[in-house]
């Protein structure tokens, strides 16, 4: 079944059913208002210029790394994101241990999606919907064609105001999402490790040194 | 997934109990679910036997690496693509009248038509199922499951379980998969003789969906700070994505809206999938 699940990560068929299908009733049901106008617009303009940062063959690692970080800065609720991945642990660090958490989630969350996207360079996304969730909140879905005939991939985003302008919260990719994957794993090395913090951080310096080592695939030779 | 049952009474007195079984999860989805929020209370990921799943799931990692994956990397260079995709199309159109009874027992008529057209397209025109010509016509493959009916009906997923090669079973998953045997025509062929076929099936179909997911495997490997916590949290979000026949609920999200370091608010209830 694991198997089965994971080939289900790679390949979603009904997806290329649905997609028609929802880009009607969403038509239908939601007359294009400002509000989701600006919100569409922004995630097109966050997704250009991720999946130019992840195409660019003349950058190194990382410069990948570096630009891909900038970005989530001006457009992901980095604070939102790592309290949310925190479950019901949330109130359990200390101010120190939070200022580190807050550091190497952001450090751990850039290296895995520059890598996790490696696959989607030189692809373009289609924004086919969106809709307001509340008065703060928006989701915005779209989808990625891909040029060599692969099985589009779906991607909603999960999107916050803050500052007056849309943040990223969330991410769903075919039917995952991120934030609450993140979450899962992150309570789950808390409570093994009997509430115990420094756990966490242990793990996530763990993870991010075997990034540096090189032991996660560098773009470049993924390509 | 196929079972190879060792003779016909073992295997019909394997049916009772797993008739018994889902009678049981049917009959009682009230109970069962008010039993899981309770259990939510003490542990939001539903996981009480954690302990022993880790350990079949480090079994499991240890077979895969010493046997199915080196298997599965040797098929995905050695078999041609066209070859594969044969395979695939093969085994998926062998599963149609377990797909075609679950749509039927969803209610999903259109669904079941689609389902039952392409068995009737790609076994004639597709060649006994090696090609999918039905996709290209507008009917894109769908999986189903008994587990997925099962859900649609109401019954909860129960307690998070990891069995040995057969990976995530919680109950209500592991039930359907019980059930679907005895949709498949190929169990009542082979009821009471040698189960080389079936065995080849679910050995061949093991090896191709390895083979399809090397990369994202290793990538969901080398990217967890926890393996085991994350896969359990893929397999819940997809399988509910799959029961949902991929239509989004966007209304069933975490509240998010005073989420931050700094609020006073007591500890966040514990959200959980």
């Amino acid at each position: 079944m694991a198997i089965a699940m994971a080939s289900r990560l790679t390949g979603f068929s009904r997806w290329a059913l649905a997609a028609p299908l929802m880009l009607c009733l969403s038509l239908m049901a939601l007359p294009a208002s400002a509000s989701t106008d600006e919100a569409k617009a922004f995630v097109e303009t966050v997704s250009e210029k991720a999946i130019a940062i992840i195409s660019d063959k003349t950058a190194d690692k990382a410069k990948r790394e570096s630009d891909f970080r900038a970005l989530l800065a001006e457009n992901a609720d980095m604070d939102r994101i790592a309290a949310f991945a925190l479950g019901q642990y949330l109130r359990t660090p200390t101010d120190a241990q939070r200022e580190q958490y807050r550091e190497l989630v952001e450090t751990f969350i850039v290296k895995v999606y520059v890598t996790r996207l490696t696959d989607y360079n030189d692809e373009k996304l289609s924004i086919f919907g969106a809709r307001e969730r509340g008065e703060n909140q928006a989701i915005v879905q779209s989808e990625i064609r891909f040029t060599n005939g692969r099985e589009p991939v779906s991607v909603d985003w999960w999107l916050i105001k803050k500052d007056g302008g849309y943040k990223i919260f969330d991410v769903n990719v075919v039917g995952v999402w991120l934030a609450q994957e993140q979450r899962s794993a992150f309570t789950s090395v808390i409570r093994n490790n009997g509430g115990n913090f420094d756990a966490l951080l242990a793990h996530l310096s763990t993870q991010i040194g075997k990034a540096e080592a090189g032991e996660l695939p560098d773009v470049a030779s993924a390509n | 997934m196929k079972f190879s049952f060792g003779n016909g009474k073992a295997a019909r007195r394997f049916g009772c109990v797993a008739l018994l079984t889902l009678a049981a999860l049917m009959a009682a989805p009230a109970q069962f679910a008010h039993a899981q929020d309770t259990a939510a209370e003490t542990d939001p990921e539903n996981d009480p036997l954690e302990p022993m799943n880790r350990y079949f799931f480090e079994l499991n990692r240890f077979f895969d690496t010493i046997l199915l994956k080196p298997v599965a990397t040797w098929y995905d260079g050695v078999v041609p693509e066209q070859g594969r995709d044969g395979i695939r199309n093969f085994l998926d159109n062998l599963r149609s009248p377990v797909i075609l009874a679950n749509d039927l027992l969803q209610g999903e008529w259109d669904r079941a038509g689609t389902t039952a057209s392409r068995f009737g397209i790609n076994t004639t025109v597709g060649v006994l199922g090696l090609f999918d010509p039905a996709a290209g016509w507008g009917m894109p493959k769908h999986s189903e499951d008994f587990g997925q009916t099962l859900a649609v009906h109401g019954t909860p997923e129960g307690p998070y379980i990891f069995l040995p090669v057969l990976g995530p079973a919680p109950p209500r998953d592991m039930t359907g998969v019980v059930v679907d045997q005895f949709f498949d025509p190929l169990t009542y062929i082979y009821w009471d003789r040698a189960k080389t076929v079936p065995v080849t099936r679910f050995v061949v179909n093991g090896i191709d969906q390895r083979a399809r997911s090397l990369d994202t495997l290793d990538q969901i490997e080398r990217t967890s700070v926890d393996h085991y916590a994350t896969v359990r949290n893929l397999y819940r979000q997809i399988r509910k994505n799959e029961i949902a026949n991929g239509q989004r609920d966007f209304d069933d999200l975490p509240d998010i809206e005073n989420l931050n370091f700094d609020t006073n608010e007591p500890n966040s209830p514990g959200m959980r999938f």
